[in-house]
């Protein structure tokens, strides 16, 4: 597998190598969804995948009066494997508990960059809603400007630092940075923190608790060069 | 005896090569080979420049520090999976506010393979010695000088010069990879150790010996059959000679060492 510029590409529309897409599933139901390259979706409704969400209603009440306190979430994670503009989850069919979120990531450099297509509107990586989240690792240093494609006002820094190693002590300790996560908050059409600094490989995640309308997290040297969304 | 002889000193004989090697046009040849671990594919040009003509009896011309100029295009293909570590980026958990933990799964990543170009341009020297011939070909009669053996090549300060154009070539195109940049000293490093002085040579070496190895310098030549007076009128015809054998040989006369070419004709 080898590793190309779509790994150090910061568009939530455009899930790389490097990035995830969280969803969380509030209701019970069937919700299907599709893999995708990503600006696709308008290009085939088939459906072929699902996360069946089962639980909540009474059962989720009867557990939050005994122990007095909300269920925990439980993550599950999807790994998508792909080979140029085909997609196909590692579980075509996942069982979760209302609450639950899940997590894809995924594929490798030989596949274009791809979005996770639901059938229901909250349910898509590029056009991320509510109880969601995206997550993207830094490939190289500089300050990456990110906007919401979708036109709102939503907006923020990511300075991403080199982190001078200059013998193997340095790059130690660098690697032990990279297990520390930075998070920017998204609700209401504000982000906090606006501005984030990180050291290069180091990950920063993107929880979208709630948005008036879908947005994206997309460097702005994307939208300089792309057609205007809608 | 022979019927024509014509003889040149050594002052003379640097004249002469002077001029018959600036006539031989640069050469060019291409191809593919190892660089230390790697492989790299190359396009050469190369073009002779005289060096000291010494005769010596009887029959070698040498010349000393014999000048190839050469520039070259290299387009190394460097695989650096093969010589970094294996890269992933760790499990990365954060707590969300009113929702709870969040991880990201650990990602293994590949390093890319890359090409670097470098375009150098050198000399090289060597002391090469010449074997006289003659040969009749296709009615032509031909006098050259023949290289004896393969000369070492000098390269001196060649090849650490190409290692250091490989570096400034290297930076930027390994400066575009993601999550390179805390291995980028490491990586130029490696790969530079890896093609090595010791590479370069092994590389330079084959690919120009060649252009010296194979070098023909001409010296004469003369159709064996040619006129020495033109036809006056239908009872007076052209006169033609014929050389009947020539041959070039490097003798010493009175102390001084010359480059002889005789001739046998016959009408």
């Amino acid at each position: 597998m080898t590793m190309t510029m779509n790994d150090n590409m910061l568009d939530s529309r455009a899930l790389g190598r490097t990035d995830c897409y969280a969803q969380r599933f509030m209701r019970p139901g069937r919700y299907s969804y599709n893999i995708l390259p990503s600006h696709a979706a308008a290009f085939n409704d088939d459906r072929p995948f699902m996360i069946v969400v089962e639980g909540g209603g009474k059962d989720g009440e009867k557990g939050q009066k005994k122990s007095g306190r909300k269920p925990e979430m439980v993550q599950h994670n999807v790994i998508v494997k792909g080979t140029g503009a085909r997609f196909v989850p590692d579980e075509r069919k996942l069982t979760i508990a209302v609450g639950d979120l899940v997590l894809w990531n995924g594929p490798g450099a030989k596949s274009s960059p791809f979005a996770v297509v639901g059938d229901q509107d909250f349910f898509d990586s590029a056009r991320l809603t509510n109880e969601c989240g995206y997550s993207h690792a830094f490939g190289a240093p500089g300050e990456y400007h990110w906007k919401d494609a979708y036109g709102s006002k939503l907006s923020g820094v990511i300075k991403v630092v080199d982190p001078q190693c200059k013998c193997e002590a340095d790059v130690h300790k660098w690697r032990r940075q990279l297990a520390e996560g930075s998070v920017v908050m998204i609700a209401d059409g504000k982000a906090k923190p606006e501005k984030v600094e990180v050291a290069v490989g180091q990950t920063v995640f993107f929880a979208v608790v709630t948005t008036k309308k879908p947005i994206s997290i997309t460097d702005e040297r994307l939208l300089d060069y792309a057609a205007p969304v809608c | 005896m022979a019927e024509i002889t014509a003889a040149i000193d050594e002052t003379g004989a640097n004249k002469l090569l002077d001029t018959v090697i600036a006539l031989i046009p640069p050469q060019s040849a291409s191809g593919s080979d190892n660089l230390g671990p790697f492989l790299a594919s190359y396009s050469v040009t190369a073009s002779l420049v005289n060096g000291d003509v010494d005769l010596i009896p009887p029959d070698i011309i040498r010349l000393e520090e014999l000048r190839l100029n050469w520039s070259l295009s290299l387009s190394i293909g460097i695989d650096l999976s093969d010589i970094l570590p294996d890269f992933c980026l760790p499990q990365v958990c954060v707590n969300i506010p009113c929702v709870g933990r969040v991880c990201t799964p650990r990602i293994c990543i590949d390093w890319p393979t890359i090409t670097v170009p470098v375009s150098f341009s050198d000399f090289v020297k060597a002391d090469a010695d010449f074997r006289l011939q003659t040969s009749l070909v296709s009615g032509n009669w031909e006098a050259r000088a023949i290289i004896v053996g393969v000369p070492n090549l000098q390269f001196g300060l060649t090849t650490a010069a190409l290692l250091a154009a490989i570096g400034l070539a290297l930076t930027p195109i390994l400066l575009a990879i993601p999550f390179i940049g805390p291995f980028l000293a490491i990586a130029a490093n490696t790969i530079l150790a890896a093609i090595g002085i010791a590479g370069l040579t092994g590389l330079l070496g084959p690919i120009l010996t060649p252009f010296i190895s194979g070098m023909q310098i001409p010296i004469y030549d003369q159709p064996r059959v040619f006129p020495v007076l033109p036809a006056q009128g239908a009872v007076d015809p052209q006169v033609d000679i014929l050389i009947d054998a020539i041959a070039a040989s490097v003798a010493n006369s009175d102390g001084e060492d010359e480059l002889v070419l005789t001739a046998d004709i016959s009408a």
